[in-house]
């Protein structure tokens, strides 16, 4: 009964796509599994739903049934950016002989393409009688997107009398209306059983999107976080597990060969200079519907405003949370329930909520990113700080994303700073960037520097020559003002020359990440100086004595 | 059917013999280059005659197009590429005769005339009977017929012969030349399992054809090489980014499988068609079982430093020798792995490229970064021991957030020039003069701290 209707199935396609003997066509899949990867060079923002360079594994459960001997067992309806070197099919005993992709899509340039050299019947109707003309004739050329066809009368070139001509074509070989796989299977009894189509396919991406509210006194935090998925492919996956992974992965700089979008036919004939200045209308054929991967459709989508394909859709699922698991090195968040995942739309489900997580914000100045004697008060920097342990009500993979810093003001919270967040494990510090603070700002003076002559050395480099090393000695003051009406926790990283040394401070220098470190509490409505003294030895080239 | 149409087009545009009942043969070679071997029947007649090739490669290296058969010499060879469009069609046409159908727009009715085409400049003047019209000036429909096609030109590039035959008669001939448009690589699936560190490896050739022809019923064989062109287009540059090296250890046990001098060859099967634009697979590697190893790397410049920890790279080893490992000569492409989730789905971790790799290799591929193995390499301290002589103070910290222990192999670069490790916290290993390896052991969901002083002198 199954193969019956498979049969009828593939005579059903013949009016549309390439039925050869043997053919076994499967449409209909049974089940749907998506996992999606993020772009692997993108940054921890947000992406564009123009332009996903992420990727997605798809598997495919489809029902098919085949008689004994060799048949092309064709998969329609895969995704368009599918990378065919990455498919597998697997529950065939016999195995597959060979796996083709075909990138040639049906489309009117494309059947010109495969009608050139082949017989073709060119409709001609009469507009004032009504009266249509069937010739009969070859197709001799297509190139340029000039058409010429010949028939007993002669030679003629299509849509250059003014007429009303169309061709009516023969169903041409290799054309499929949805882009498919094929696979050549040899087997020695029929089979009739569930295999497994999985493939890797660009156009798609994910990203984290974090809001984290500030509380008023800036002291707790309350974070939530999205996990935002899309898909810009043609195909649609109808209640598919879906997944995303975490973490970043190797790609390996594989383009995929598009699948070819018909391009238009711009009927083009001989020169159509008149006598007249009026102009003439030009006639075009144009593919009404085109496949490629998704990431090319939407990019010549953007010039039709109103095309509705080309508008994406956006889809908040409820709130229940995706499941994390480690996969390798990875981590995998399983969406909770089946979901469809459609063509052109973005999806979000909830990644995690957690409250009253303990923060602190440092503001900071760091002499790497000054000059020492730059002498003008400059923003200091400002950071939220935290752990990601259960102690401080987290302690579970932050995956890389955005963060919209919220504050809590009078009823609601109100956007404070945006920012991103790396990949985060268990028990590592986090630390977000927020922008700079301009009430709280930073003067670094030089006040002297003096050179240790007794201590010079001089070693002989060439004849009349002598290299003279000394130790230079700076001092210098930073102060921090401070014009908020609270007190704030001040670092003070010092970036020193190579060899260079603290001689002396005014506060207790400590060291992180191989930079010395100088803590400061700030007074409200106030200012705290810093004086420290660094030493470093120069050399230079010098006249021997 | 569709030999009659093609008889027929080929008659109508000339008067050439054609080629029939062909035994196609194509070698794909690794960069882009394919030679194809094309056996025909031709009919010939005695003496000189044109013999025409419409279905090549369209992008045939012409000059490298030789036709070999008994008792004929080739007199000429040419590639025409001259297009046939409508614009060329009517170009072709001026000083000779065409023929104008006229409809009359209130009845329908269609009248026939003459004309003699005298210049298509930006439009068609057309001179029928003693007057000179400029084509559809009038915007009303007239269709014009041709009535043949101009020599030369093409529905596509056409390769024709033209050769001198001793007598009449069907010869076979075999056509030979070189094109571009078709390539292969291969293409592995690694499944790696993790409880007993195993993978299995499918192979796959991917031919892949942009070539615009395809080509029916092909024997096909492919080539794990590139051969050297004569335009020198060597595509390694010597400015290359750096990439890690995958090939840990070159194998020297050769396979049974078939050579063309040092390039193995992948003949397929069974005859196969190679449509265009088509990616083809054909399997060529299935083992299961294969020892792997799972470990950690992470590579640090010199004097680099950073705030915040970096993700190490996770990387899986495996021998391809015959014994404890693949067993076969790899050709050059990608490996995808893949390891089954907690569901017991296949998931994709990675991928990784790999060179031409004798059999009896070891392999190092790295999937990617590793989200819970992380290494904050820190340059704690920077001594000026002398004029020329520093020393710098390196320190490691590495932390892991896995339930188990994990081992991660650092390499320190860049230690140019006469740059000696005074001090460590654990034994190295200098691979080479300029990097030094620690194998490090990171305790489940703990810490580790590794420290080095260099001493360089320049």
């Amino acid at each position: 009964m199954r193969a019956k209707i498979l049969m009828f199935a593939s005579f059903a396609l013949a009016g549309i796509g390439s039925a050869q003997a043997g053919d076994v066509t499967s449409l209909r899949v049974k089940d749907y599994a998506v996992t999606v990867y993020r772009a692997p060079g993108r940054s921890e923002g947000g992406f564009n739903l123009d332009d996903l360079n992420g990727f997605a594994l798809v598997s495919e459960v489809r029902h098919v049934s085949l008689p004994a001997g060799l048949s092309r067992l064709r998969f329609e309806g895969v995704a368009g950016g599918i990378q065919p070197a990455s498919a597998l099919v697997t529950g065939l005993p016999e195995g597959v002989v060979e796996k083709n992709r075909d990138a040639a899509l049906l489309s009117p340039s494309a059947l010109i393409e495969a009608t050139v050299g082949k017989a073709v019947i060119l409709k001609r109707t009469n507009r004032k009688t009504g009266t249509v003309e069937d010739k009969r004739g070859t197709l001799i050329s297509g190139a340029d997107g000039g058409v010429v066809f010949k028939s007993d009368t002669g030679i003629e070139a299509l849509r250059c009398s003014g007429m009303a001509e169309t061709f009516v074509f023969e169903p041409p070989e290799g054309l499929s209306a949805r882009p498919t796989l094929s696979v050549l299977v040899k087997t020695e009894t029929p089979i009739e059983q569930d295999v497994t189509l999985s493939y890797l396919t660009v156009g798609f991406d994910w990203a984290a999107t974090y809001t984290a509210t500030l509380s008023a006194d800036e002291r707790n935090l309350s974070l939530g976080a999205w996990v935002t998925l899309a898909n810009s492919n043609d195909a649609m996956f109808n209640a598919a597990r879906t997944q995303v992974v975490a973490g970043r992965v190797n790609r390996e700089n594989d383009s995929v060969e598009p699948i070819g979008l018909g391009e238009s036919i711009l009927a083009q004939c001989w020169p159509h200079g008149t006598t007249s200045d009026i102009p003439e209308e030009r006639v075009t054929l144009q593919a009404t519907r085109g496949f490629t991967a998704g990431i090319e459709v939407a990019r010549m989508m953007a010039p039709a405003p109103m095309a509705a394909d080309a508008l994406y859709e956006v889809v908040v699922t409820s709130a229940k949370k995706v499941q994390e698991e480690q996969l390798g090195d990875l981590k995998l968040y399983r969406v909770p329930d089946r979901t469809t995942v459609a063509s052109r739309q973005s999806k979000q489900v909830r990644l995690l909520d957690r409250e009253r997580i303990p923060v602190r914000i440092v503001y900071g100045f760091d002499l790497r990113e000054s000059q020492f004697d730059a002498d003008e008060s400059v923003p200091a920097t400002r950071v939220l700080r935290t752990k990601n342990d259960a102690a401080d009500h987290l302690g579970l993979p932050l995956p890389s994303g955005s963060v919209e810093v919220y504050q809590d003001h009078g009823e609601g919270a109100l956007l404070a700073d945006e920012t991103e967040l790396k990949d985060v494990a268990v028990d590592e510090d986090v630390e977000l960037k927020l922008s700079n603070s301009d009430q709280v700002r930073v003067r670094l003076t030089a006040e002297r520097e003096g050179i240790d002559s007794r201590h010079a050395r001089e070693l002989p480099l060439l004849p009349g020559v002598s290299m003279r090393s000394v130790e230079k000695t700076g001092v210098f003051r930073a102060v921090v003002s401070n014009a908020l009406p609270h007190a704030v926790d001040f670092e003070f990283k010092l970036a020193l020359p190579d060899g260079a040394r603290i001689v002396r401070a005014d506060h207790e220098v400590t060291r992180k990440d191989g930079q010395p470190l100088i803590k400061l509490a700030v007074p409200a409505n106030g200012e705290a100086t810093v004086l420290f003294a660094a030493a470093a030895v120069e050399d230079r080239a010098v006249p021997s004595r | 059917m569709r030999m009659a149409i093609l008889a027929l087009m080929m008659g109508a545009t000339c008067g050439a013999a054609q080629a029939a009942e062909r035994d196609l043969s194509v070698t794909i070679y690794n960069n882009d280059l394919a030679l194809v071997q094309d056996k025909r029947d031709i009919d010939l007649k005695a003496g000189r005659q044109r013999v025409e090739f419409p279905d090549v490669s369209a992008q045939i290296r012409a000059e490298t197009a030789t036709l070999a058969a008994a008792d004929i010499s080739i007199v000429e060879q040419n590639f025409d590429f001259d297009l046939l469009t409508p614009a060329k069609l009517m170009e072709k046409a001026v000083g000779h005769e065409v023929t104008l159908v006229r409809i009359n727009p209130a009845t329908g009715a269609e009248t026939r005339e003459k004309a003699a085409v005298l210049a298509t400049n930006g439009g068609v003047v057309l001179k029928i009977g003693e007057h000179i019209e400029v084509l559809r000036d009038d915007g009303l429909p007239a269709r014009v017929i041709f009535d043949k096609v101009p020599e030369n030109l093409r529905a596509r590039p056409t390769l024709s012969v033209t050769l001198a035959a001793q007598h009449a008669g069907t010869e076979r001939a075999t056509l030979s030349y070189l094109t571009p448009g078709l390539g292969w690589k291969a293409d592995y699936v690694a499944l790696y399992n993790e409880a007993d560190s195993k993978i299995d490896v499918q192979g796959w050739v991917t031919l892949t054809n942009t070539s615009g022809t395809s080509y029916d019923n092909a024997h096909t064989l492919l080539v794990a090489g590139s051969p050297g062109t004569a335009d020198g287009n060597d595509f390694r540059r010597p400015f290359m980014p750096r990439t890690r090296a995958t090939l840990k250890q070159a194998g020297t046990e050769s396979g049974n499988r078939e050579r063309l001098g040092d390039f193995y060859l992948y003949p397929l099967a069974e005859r196969t068609t190679i449509a265009n634009k088509q990616t083809k697979q054909v399997s060529f590697l299935d083992v299961h079982q294969v020892p792997a190893e799972h470990g950690y790397e992470f590579r640090n410049g010199w004097l680099g430093t950073v705030e915040q920890p970096q993700s190490a790279k996770t990387v899986y080893s495996f021998s391809t020798s015959a014994r404890a490992g693949l067993g076969d000569q790899l050709p050059a492409g990608t490996l995808r792995f893949y390891m089954k989730d907690k569901r017991g789905d296949p998931q994709f971790i990675g991928e990784s490229a790999i060179e031409h790799t004798p059999m009896g290799s070891v392999l190092s591929l790295s999937t990617g970064d590793a989200f819970d193995v992380k290494v904050k390499p820190i340059v704690d301290k920077r001594t000026r021991l002398g004029a020329f002589e520093w020393q710098s103070d390196m320190r490691y910290e590495l932390t892991n957030a896995l339930p188990r222990e994990v081992t991660v192999k650092v390499l320190q670069d860049g230690l140019w020039g006469d740059t000696s490790i005074k001090q460590e916290s654990q034994k190295s290993t200098r691979r080479s003069a300029e990097v030094a390896e620690w194998d490090v052991k990171v305790p489940a969901n703990g810490k580790a701290t590794l420290t080095a002083s260099f001493e360089s002198r320049y």
